[in-house]
């Protein structure tokens, strides 16, 4: 853009809807994502999986498969007997030694000159198993007697050992509990006792997985020094710098971390998976760069998933309508190895106890091994599982003392001000003026009397409304010893802003809303910034994103560095006009008096600082720190500095001679605190609901055996265009006075709730209730039938 | 790597089918399943890799003394737009119309489709109904041979037919059907677009005032192949479809279907949907 329109004053730029900058790139196919990447002298990675769910390696023959042409190096366990477990427990060796525990284990590794070589080796592998009683049925492996997954501490079962006095080993487990996470408020007996009404069920929520366009991978390379370099799609580099560092044992200031544009994260890449240690591991052998990325089969059977859940709920209320209860039990199939998904009781316990006011509250949460596949953290983070066994009570109990569900959820809605029993405190709180908003917008209260008194009528298509809402964290959360991150700010001689900062771009946008609040600030278009956020030997710490903390944390990070920026060149403007700096003011690409009186070329006179006797450049720093707080031992704590609120509507028709629920409109209203731009968070939204939508109806990683059943986009069933719903979005502007510009995250949160949503229209429509996901048309047929097992709570105490 | 030795692009049928008569070939059309499998590692490519694609006899769609010949090689999408197709053989469209995606319906053939022999394959149902034949032409003595075979013959079992391996499918034939004959495809997916079939339904007859004449029904995915249903038809031919002619139609479907539970549906909701859906078109047809 030329000096002339970069000299038009401009107006606000916040709440415009403003194209993403990386969009003419993207579309256009010039992107280069990691995949496009091939370094000079680069080899080809693959992995030889587990044939077996459970066994013991006897033994691993790669005679063959070494002597191949085109081969470099075919690894095992054997060959690093320096590997460190790895992932949230550190339960997890990259290689296996000794035991496998899925079918997802990595056995052997081969580095080769092309793929096509490498899948040949992997052929020639040979590796003799001796099953093991198999365990893929979480509520089985608390049973006494159960197979154990982890007995022995890795390294130690008949593999290769540790080295004595090297690195930690996992020391192995003598029941199947991974973890567990307890939780209480007030007293449950007490509540369930001033109770009018109570109601239980189970609930089943199922595994799906992202299904990012870019799948995982990664490329690894050492220089002549032993530094290590990585291209690398995750979501938190410098907390993989550190991991990676510590899993080789050298300096963290060794690894650098350079991410392409990445293809979706969704929270997939939150975590280390075996695949990166490998491509490590075949690098050092080989001295080559080494690049791994997976097929889409492999994404579908080894990369991680949402967590599955079981999931008992007993609530109360009292006839007037005020919730006096609620207890919550859950069981989590862990998978063979912890990943995040295990954690997910964290955000759980938070929408139990806190999405409504609710005095007496119990959480319980055992994840435990089994040898399915693990689950990560995925966008919602167990938000989706616990949002639908709320909201399916929240119906329920209005039921119960016959009281319209809407003005019952009113009535328990927490409010600005309050500080749940948990600790959270609500400084800006839209969840009223979200669920009157939803429900006047798609006319919810007469629809649901409606199609509740149709529900007998002759036509076999059924309609139903449903109503669920639900509160995420929308100002970071404080899980880190930091929840910051670090903004760099150069303003060179033409006024253009480099803008580095560490916060990550996986699509969600946030190039562009950082630009746009640094314009804001600096008075510049938005023609004028260029954003570098891929290299962690150049950007400052961030520690990832996850927890929709991006726009929130790294928003008041752009402003705090933009701010200083702007403050030193109206300083030194006000020297030099001999006014008052805090008269001047940065607008339209010019130092400007109140009065709108231009009084310099910004890029002139950034020149005339640079070209003087004291010369200096504009170049600031900033490191934002979100006020929030760690949870105590008892899960209590302000762990966000600010919380986002959503209630959607959803209206469904059900076509009962098949069981096809067709989702007809989502009618949603967002607490975001403000809208930056407004064409990206509309975006964030409608994809965030059709994200649901999937979750709700149809996808679903079908797990048998320990199987996967459905690796490939035939057979698992993501939403196609003509299955979108109509929409209708609203936003709540609370202006939340911590977050940048007044807004809060909204990642996470349109596809929080669709599924409790839909399954309450599904109520309305058919006055069936379906506790079990997905709403496949055979499952709601079978509901409509009398056909369905409702899911049963039969795990040991 | 995959084990391909040669690959042999002939121009005429009678090439190919020398290049046939020798043996350890894998024929490709428009590969659309026969890339899959061999991903999938379901299907091993022999020596010889046939492209049968620029074989320009095995094109085209065409009328002659009331049978239509349509060539192996026609795709999708050309029987889509072709107004023959839309205009005489409607569960053939829309078969056509629900197949997969438009770049699938580009590349897939008719005669890749018949070959593949999938029990829910798309056009079988309707070419079922249609009582299409196949034309198999193959040299196994020197001398180019053709032989013609109904459909419903030709499919033996899921991803098998009774085409020798020396053999190429180089047509199918169809008899124009009687006048005022009309017929409808039905499929059931889970999903609106790119699916495969559940169940599906062909359905076929000649209406003379409210009476239906020379029915013709056939189901896919509920069956090793998909099959015709003549105790459905006996129920059904020369009668209104009332409610008691529907419901003996319903009874005898549940007899002539061996649904399986797999990945897709169970056997028990097959069977559910093949009462509600074939009831629903039944009920259409009474309605007029």
């Amino acid at each position: 853009m030329g000096e002339a329109q970069k000299t038009v004053a401009r107006e606000t730029l916040i709440g415009k809807r403003i194209p993403k900058m990386d969009a003419p790139e993207k579309a256009s196919g010039r992107t280069r994502y990691l995949h496009d990447i091939d370094l000079p002298g680069q080899l080809h990675a693959k992995i030889l999986r587990s044939t077996q769910v459970h066994a013991l390696i006897k033994s691993i023959d790669t005679g063959a498969a070494k002597r191949l042409p085109g081969v470099h190096a075919v690894i095992t366990a054997a060959d690093v007997p320096w590997q460190r477990p790895i992932g949230v427990a550190k339960d997890h060796l990259p290689l296996k030694t000794g035991r496998v525990r899925s079918l997802r284990d990595e056995v052997a590794a081969v580095a080769a000159d092309s793929v096509e070589i490498a899948a040949a080796a992997l052929a020639l592998i040979r590796v003799e198993y001796e099953p093991l009683p198999p365990l893929t049925d979480p509520v089985e492996a608390l049973q006494p007697g159960a197979p154990l997954i982890h007995p022995e501490p890795h390294g130690g079962d008949g593999g290769p050992q540790l080295k004595p006095g090297g690195p930690v080993a996992y020391t192995g487990k003598p029941d199947n509990v991974a973890m567990t996470f307890e939780y209480a408020q007030g007293d449950v007996a007490q509540g369930e006792r001033e109770s009018d009404a109570v109601v239980e069920d189970v609930f089943r929520l199922h595994y799906v997985t992202h299904c990012c366009m870019g799948v995982s991978g990664v490329i690894a390379e050492f220089d002549a020094s032993g530094n290590l370099l990585l291209h690398s799609n995750t979501q938190v580099p410098f907390l993989h710098k550190r991991e990676f560092a510590e899993m080789l044992g050298i300096d963290p200031g060794r690894v650098r971390i350079i991410q392409p544009p990445i293809g979706g994260g969704f929270g997939s890449k939150l975590d280390i998976y075996p695949f990166e240690p490998i491509a490590i591991f075949l690098a050092r052998a080989t001295g080559r760069p080494v690049k791994l990325v997976y097929t889409r089969e492999e994404e579908f059977e080894a990369s991680p998933t949402r967590q599955p859940v079981l999931l008992k709920l007993r609530s109360g209320c009292t006839r007037d309508g005020a919730l006096t209860f609620r207890a919550v039990e859950t069981l989590h199939d862990n998978g063979a190895y912890t990943s995040w998904g295990a954690t997910t009781p964290f955000v759980m316990m938070q929408t139990v106890s806190s999405l409504y006011r609710v005095p007496h509250c119990k959480y319980r949460t055992r994840a435990v091994y089994t040898n399915n596949p693990y689950a990560g953290s995925f966008r919602g983070y167990g938000n989706l599982q616990a949002t639908f066994a709320v909201e399916a009570h929240m119906d329920r109990l209005a039921d119960a003392i016959g009281m319209d569900p809407l003005e019952f959820r009113l009535k328990n809605a927490q409010q600005p001000g309050e500080v749940t029993p948990q600790g959270m405190h609500f400084g800006t709180c839209g969840f009223k003026e979200c669920l009157s908003t939803a429900a006047a917008r798609s006319a919810y209260q007469r629809k649901r009397l409606e199609h509740a008194s149709r529900q007998g009528d002759a036509s076999p298509l059924k309609r139903g409304v449903g109503i669920a809402s639900m509160l995420h964290v929308g100002g970071g959360a404080k899980i880190y010893p930091s929840d910051g991150c670090g903004t760099i700010l150069k303003i060179d001689d033409f006024a253009h802003v480099t803008l580095i900062t560490g916060a990550s771009e996986i699509g969600q946008g946030s190039e562009t809303v950082l630009a746009q609040l640094v314009c804001e600030e600096l008075g510049l278009p938005l023609s004028s910034v260029t954003v570098v956020n891929n290299d962690t030997d150049i950007t400052p710490w961030d520690v990832g994103v996850h927890a929709s903390r991006t726009t929130f944390i790294a928003g008041n990070s752009a402003i705090g560095a933009a701010k200083k920026a702007k403050d030193k060149i109206l300083a030194a403007a006000a020297a030099k006009s001999g006014r008052a700096s805090g008269d001047l003011q940065l607008s339209g690409g010019f130092v400007v008096t109140p009065e709108g009186e231009k009084l310099f070329e910004l890029g002139k006179f950034l020149r005339s600082l640079h070209f003087s006797d004291k010369a200096d450049l504009v170049m600031t720093t900033f490191y934002y720190e979100p006020p929030s707080h760690h949870q105590d031992r008892e899960f209590k704590g302000d762990v966000s500095a600010a919380y986002a609120w959503a209630s959607q509507v959803a209206e469904v028709e059900v076509d009962t001679r098949t069981g096809i629920v067709k989702l007809l409109s989502i009618t949603a209203a967002h607490d975001v605190g403000r809208v930056l731009n407004r064409l990206g968070i509309e975006g964030q939204i409608e994809g965030g609901v059709v994200m649901g939508q999937g979750y709700a109806l149809t996808e679903n990683l079908i797990v048998e055996g320990g199987a996967v059943k459905n690796p490939s986009f035939r057979d698992y069933k993501l939403v196609t265009a003509p299955e979108i719903p109509e929409m209708d979005i609203s936003f709540i502007e609370t202006m939340d006075g911590e977050g940048p510009q007044g807004a809060k995250g909204v990642g996470e949160a349109p596809a929080i709730c669709v599924a409790a949503a839909v399954a309450n229209a599904i109520h309305n429509a058919t006055g069936v209730r379906i506790t079990s996901l997905p709403f496949t048309p055979e499952r709601v047929y079978r509901a409509l039938r009398g056909k369905l097992e409702a899911p049963v709570w039969n795990v040991p105490a | 790597m995959s084990g391909i030795e040669r690959y042999a692009a002939p121009r005429t049928l009678e090439e190919a089918a020398e290049l046939l008569s020798a043996g350890g070939a894998t024929v490709f059309a428009g590969g659309t399943d026969v890339m899959p499998q061999a991903n999938a590692g379901r299907l091993r490519f022999q020596k010889t890799l046939l492209n049968i694609g620029r074989i320009a006899e095995l094109r085209g769609i065409g009328e002659s003394n009331g049978v239509v010949r349509i060539g192996a090689l026609t795709t999708i999408t050309e029987l889509l737009e072709s107004p023959l197709v839309r205009g005489r053989f409607r569960a053939l469209w829309q078969s056509c119309d629900h197949f997969a995606s438009d770049q699938i319906r580009n590349a897939a053939t008719l005669g890749g489709n018949l070959c593949n022999a999938s029990p829910a394959g798309d056009t079988l149902v309707p070419l079922l109904v249609l009582d299409a034949q196949v034309v198999l032409a193959g040299k196994p003595n020197g001398t180019l041979a053709t032989r013609r075979l109904p459909l419903a013959g030709f499919l033996t079992g899921p991803g098998r037919t009774l085409r020798a391996a020396h053999e190429l499918l180089t047509a199918v034939e169809i008899a124009l059907p009687p006048a005022g004959f009309d017929s409808e495809y039905f499929k059931f997916g889970t999903r609106p677009a790119l699916d495969i079939a559940a169940i599906s339904i062909g359905l076929g007859a000649v209406r003379e005032g409210r009476v239906l004449r020379d029915v013709r029904v056939a189901f896919g995915a509920v069956a090793p192949t998909p099959v015709r249903a003549p105790r459905v038809e006996a129920a059904l031919e020369g009668r209104i479809a009332d409610d008691a002619a529907i419901e003996a139609a319903l009874e005898a479907a549940a007899d002539e279907i061996h649904p399986i539970s797999d990945i897709r549906a169970s056997d028990w909701y097959r069977r559910e949907m093949v009462r509600n859906m074939l009831q629903r078109m039944l009920c259409d047809v009474r309605e007029g």
